[in-house]
C-alpha cells in the first residue's frame, strides 16, 4: 500500500538525513569528506545494541552510542585531521578512509562479522493509524530525527557557537580576527558530527533489529548521496534530500524490485552532479563547494 | 602603545618585510603608505596575528606571539582586512553579532550592537538582509562597525577605501578622523597618500619591505622628495 510505503520511506529518509547532516557539518566547515563518519554510525549502532541487550533503557543506549562515536570523532580529529590540515584536501580525506577501515576491523573483531539480531521482545509494538501500521521504533526514529534536526538548526542558526561555526565555514581567517578559535570550532564540528552519526546508528540498528560491521558502508554511502543531492555546502539540503531518497528507495523496492534500488539512488546522485552540482538547495552554481 | 623592531616576514621564498621598525602612541592615527607590494598589509596582518614573523612586536608592554589572531583580538587589537572580510552568507545583524563574540558583558554588548545600527542607519535598514547584498561602502561600514563592537584599543584598517566611490571615500576618511576624538588608536594602511596625510598624525612610507621615511603628516607633505615620490609631485 502506497501510504505504508511512504511512512517506511520517511523513516529510512530520517536516518539518511541525520547521517547526511553529520557529513555536512564537517564538509561545510572544512571542505573535506570525513569518510569515517559511516563507521562512527556503525560503532554507535553496536554500542546502542549492546546496551539495549544488556538491559539498559533506550535513552542510555542512545547516549552511549552518541558519546562513544563522539569520543572516536575526537581521536580522528586529533590524529587523522589536525596534523594534516595544511596538506592538500585529499590527504586528510584519505586519512579518514584509513580510520574507516580500522573501525570496521575493530567492530569485526569485537562483535564478529555475522549479523547481530535483536530479540523480538524489543520495540516490537505496532500501532495502527487507520490503514497504516507504524512500529514503535519507527515512531522513535521519526520523532528523534525531528528533535535532533531542530536542535542542530537551533545551535547552528541561533547561538554564538553556531554563528562561529558558520564563520569558520565561510572564512577561517575572518573568523580568527573576530576572536573565534578556528581549531576549537573544528574540533566542535567533529564532535557534533560524530554525536549525530552515533545517534543515527543506534536508531537504525534498533529499528532494523539487526546490525553488521558493514552497515556503515551501506548506509553511509547513501547518506553521502543524500548530502550531494541536497547540496554539499547547504547543511539543510539533507532535510529535503533525506526523505526524498528514503521514499524513492522504498518505492523502488516495492514496485520495481530490490535489484534496481541502488540504481535509482546513485543514478539520481549522478544526475544531480551533472545538472545541478550545487545540489537541490544550493543557490548559485558557484555554491557547489570545494573540489575534493 | 605598539612598538615594532626588526620585523621580518617571508612568504615562501619571497621576503615581504626586511626589518621594519615602527612605533604607535596611544590615541594616534598612523598611516602606512606605499605602492602595492611594499609590505603595508603584511605589517597590519602581522600585528593582527595572522602571519608567522621574526622580530619583536610589543603591544602595551607585552610581546605578541606570531599567528595568534584570536588572542590579539582579546588584547584589544582589531583588524578590518583588505576586501572588508564580510561574512557574505550571514545577515548584517549576524555579522555585527560576530563583533561581540569575545565579549563577556553580553547585555552591554547587545546594547552596543543596537547603538551601532543607529550609528550606521543604512545597516539598521538592511539589518536582516544578507551582507553580500550591501554596496561596497555599506560593507565597509559593516566591517568597521563589527570591528568597533569588539571594543578595540588599536584598530588596524587595511586599505579601507579600496574600490569605493570618491564620495564614500570622503565619508570614510571623515569617520576615521573622528576615531581620534573617541580615544581610539588607528593604524591606517592606504594607497591614497594625499588624502590619508590630511587626517593622520604621522605616517611611514614603505618600499619593497622597508621603511624609507617617516614623520608627521605635515613634515611629509612639506618634504619635496616625499611629495615627488608618493604624492604626485606638487612641489
Amino acid at each position: 500500500m502506497l501510504i505504508q510505503q511512504l511512512v517506511n520511506g520517511l523513516t529510512l529518509g530520517a536516518v539518511y538525513t541525520l547521517l547526511a547532516l553529520s557529513f555536512s557539518l564537517v564538509m561545510g566547515i572544512l571542505g573535506i569528506l570525513n569518510l569515517a563518519i559511516a563507521e562512527l554510525f556503525m560503532i554507535g549502532g553496536y554500542l546502542g545494541f549492546t546496551l539495549i541487550t544488556a538491559g539498559f533503557p533506550l535513552p542510555v543506549a542512545v547516549l552511549g552510542g552518541m558519546l562513544g562515536a563522539a569520543v572516536i570523532a575526537i581521536a580522528i580529529e586529533k590524529i587523522g585531521y589536525q596534523p594534516l590540515r595544511d596538506a592538500p584536501l585529499v590527504t586528510p580525506m584519505l586519512s579518514t578512509l584509513g580510520f574507516s577501515i580500522i573501525l570496521q576491523n575493530v567492530a569485526t573483531n569485537i562483535w564478529g562479522s555475522d549479523p547481530a539480531q535483536l530479540p523480538d521482545e524489543y520495540f516490537g509494538k505496532q500501532y495502527a493509524l487507520g490503514p497504516v501500521n507504524i512500529g514503535e521504533m519507527q515512531l522513535i526514529v521519526l520523532v528523534a530525527t525531528v528533535v535532533l534536526v531542530a536542535l542542530v538548526a537551533y545551535i547552528v542558526q541561533k547561538t554564538p557557537m553556531g554563528r562561529a561555526l558558520r564563520a569558520v565555514a565561510e572564512n577561517r581567517e575572518v573568523a580568527r580576527i573576530l576572536g573565534v578559535s578556528a581549531d576549537r570550532l573544528t574540533m566542535l564540528a567533529f564532535i557534533l558530527s560524530g554525536s549525530l552519526a552515533g545517534v543515527a546508528g543506534v536508531l537504525i540498528a534498533l529499528h532494523y533489529g539487526t546490525i553488521t560491521p558493514y552497515l556503515g558502508v551501506e548506509i553511509g554511502l547513501k547518506a553521502i548521496a543524500v548530502m550531494v543531492i541536497g547540496g554539499t555546502r547547504q547543511i539543510w539540503g539533507a532535510l529535503v534530500a533525506g526523505p526524498l531518497i528514503g521514499i524513492a528507495e522504498v518505492l523502488t523496492v516495492a514496485y520495481g524490485g530490490s535489484q534496481v534500488r541502488d540504481f535509482v539512488v546513485y543514478g539520481f546522485m549522478i544526475l544531480i552532479l551533472l545538472l545541478r552540482p550545487q545540489g537541490l538547495l544550493g543557490g548559485a552554481r558557484s555554491d557547489q563547494g570545494q573540489r575534493v | 602603545m605598539l612598538t615594532i623592531r626588526g620585523l621580518q616576514v617571508r612568504y615562501g621564498a619571497i621576503t615581504a618585510l626586511r626589518g621594519v621598525d615602527l612605533d604607535i602612541k596611544q590615541g594616534e592615527i598612523v598611516a602606512l603608505l606605499g605602492a602595492n607590494g611594499a609590505g603595508k598589509s603584511t605589517i597590519a596582518r602581522s600585528i593582527a596575528g595572522l602571519l608567522p614573523f621574526q622580530g619583536d612586536i610589543t603591544y602595551q608592554g607585552e610581546k605578541l606571539v606570531p599567528n595568534a589572531a584570536e588572542k590579539n583580538l582579546r588584547r584589544g587589537i582589531a583588524l578590518v582586512p583588505e576586501g572588508r572580510g564580510i561574512l557574505a552568507r550571514m545577515t548584517v545583524y549576524e555579522n555585527l553579532l560576530m563583533g561581540i563574540y569575545t565579549r563577556s558583558d553580553k547585555s552591554e554588548a547587545m546594547a552596543d550592537v543596537a547603538k551601532m545600527l543607529e550609528r550606521f542607519p543604512i545597516l539598521g535598514k538592511r539589518r536582516d538582509g544578507l551582507a553580500s547584498l550591501l554596496s561596497g561602502g555599506e560593507q565597509q561600514m559593516l566591517a568597521i562597525g563589527r570591528a568597533l563592537l569588539s571594543k578595540p584599543k588599536l584598530l588596524l584598517l587595511d586599505e579601507p577605501s579600496l574600490g569605493l566611490a570618491p564620495l564614500m571615500t570622503d565619508t570614510l576618511f571623515k569617520m576615521i578622523a573622528q576615531f581620534r576624538d573617541e580615544g581610539l588608536t588607528v593604524l591606517l594602511v592606504e594607497q591614497k597618500a594625499r588624502q590619508t596625510l590630511k587626517i593622520v598624525d604621522r605616517a611611514y612610507l614603505l618600499e619593497t619591505g622597508r621603511v624609507v621615511t617617516s614623520g608627521t603628516a605635515q613634515a611629509l607633505i612639506d618634504d619635496p622628495t616625499v611629495s615627488d615620490a608618493f604624492l604626485g609631485g606638487t612641489h
